[in-house]
């Protein structure tokens, strides 16, 4: 590389040096990242909007999701508090597998990240939980005019689905299945992926190349699906 | 022209020894328990929102919304490395990012909320479109079937 970078190049125009000092792999998930994070930042805008718009019929979102396991008692927030604490907790042991990847510790690798495969499947589960739920709905639920065939019928409603919810206006039953399911599928693919270079790591593929940067890149996108939810949490469960 | 495959490997620059490592290790809990308690004050002020009504709606969201970037800020800087990158890169993530999304933001705000606020749907206008099939015992089958 040192020919190419020669008197008459500056350094950073003769070849052979990454101004931004970042790899190709990591740069990509980078892009791949952003437009990820515009279409999840399209969806918030439209449920900012939409709950706006129809401000009337939008139900309170601690009233709705007030349920906790084993604990027959309202309490508004504290599971998706807890959800939240599981999805910061596993991105910590996230990031302590890329520092131990710096490191080249294998079993300080390993360690986090089965760490963070198991975080990951348990707010998956948590994520299960709420949607059972929110589409079973209430023992009492709420009478609902709704049109079938064609006719205005007055239908005594339990639970969500897309096309209505006991809550209050549908759009709030699409929006929640459509923006969590989107961040779940995230969470469940981010756990395939880790899942696949755990493997790889415990077989020594990485020991092999010298480096963990595959770590570092799948990290990134587990620290990313962390973010959206702290997005989501705010704006769909506080707001 | 000849192919070169003698790149620095960037892979190796944030490869560190154990005394480093027990550094970013310290740093990284710290971080963790900022965005802790932050979790932790947002719900308690979202759960007892929910049960006093003397609480500013507006002030609740700025409150809400700037702890929020704050803790997309500890994400992205400290977990997500953004913070240790050259400044080249800190700013292709985050320019054209915040371009877009601060566009976005005022259309659905500005423009297209001032529209639905002149347009706003009454709320008497609750009739929901269910499947063509009635659900089993609802009283679509006995009341209305011809």
């Amino acid at each position: 590389m040192s020919d190419h970078a020669s008197a008459d190049y500056p350094a950073n125009w003769g070849g052979g040096v990454s101004p931004l000092k970042v790899s190709y792999g990591k740069l990509f998930m980078w892009f791949f990242l952003i437009s990820d994070a515009l279409t999840f930042s399209a969806f918030l805008s439209a449920y900012g909007f939409m709950r706006h718009k129809f401000a009337g019929t939008w139900p309170e979102p601690s009233t709705v999701f007030h349920h906790f396991p084993f604990i027959h008692k309202e309490l508004p927030l504290a599971y998706v508090g807890l959800m939240t604490f599981i999805l910061i907790m596993s991105s910590v042991t996230m990031v302590l597998a890329v520092e131990a990847g710096h490191r080249k510790d294998k079993k300080d690798v390993m360690l986090w990240m089965i760490l963070t495969i198991i975080g990951g499947f348990a707010f998956v589960g948590s994520q299960a939980w709420e949607w059972y739920h929110f589409i079973t709905g209430t023992e009492t639920g709420h009478w609902k005019d709704l049109i079938v065939d064609g006719k205005v019928v007055k239908t005594l409603v339990h639970g969500a689905n897309l096309t209505y919810n006991e809550y209050g206006n549908s759009l709030f039953g699409a929006f929640f299945f459509f923006i969590t399911g989107f961040h779940g599928f995230h969470v469940f693919s981010g756990v395939m992926i880790n899942i696949t270079i755990f493997i790889m790591v415990a077989r020594g593929v990485m020991e092999k190349r010298g480096h963990y940067e595959m770590v570092e890149k799948v990290g990134l996108y587990w620290h990313f699906v962390d973010l959206v939810w702290v997005f989501v949490f705010t704006f769909f469960y506080l707001l | 022209m000849e192919f070169h495959d003698d790149f620095p490997q960037y892979e190796f620059r944030d490869q560190h020894d154990d005394v480093e490592g027990k550094k970013q290790r310290r740093r990284l809990w710290n971080v963790f328990w900022i965005m802790l308690g932050i979790t932790i004050f947002e719900l308690v002020l979202g759960s007892y929102a929910a049960s006093h009504s003397n609480v500013s709606k507006t002030m609740l969201k700025i409150v809400f919304i700037s702890f929020t970037i704050l803790k997309a800020y500890y994400i992205v800087y400290s977990f997500m490395h953004l913070g240790h990158e050259v400044k080249a890169m800190k700013w292709i993530i985050i320019a054209p990012y915040t371009t877009f999304i601060l566009y976005l933001v005022f259309m659905a705000t500005i423009t297209e909320g001032n529209y639905s606020k002149d347009h706003k749907v009454s709320p008497a206008d609750k009739v929901y479109a269910a499947p063509a099939t009635a659900e089993e015992g609802s009283p679509a089958e006995s009341g209305e079937h011809k």
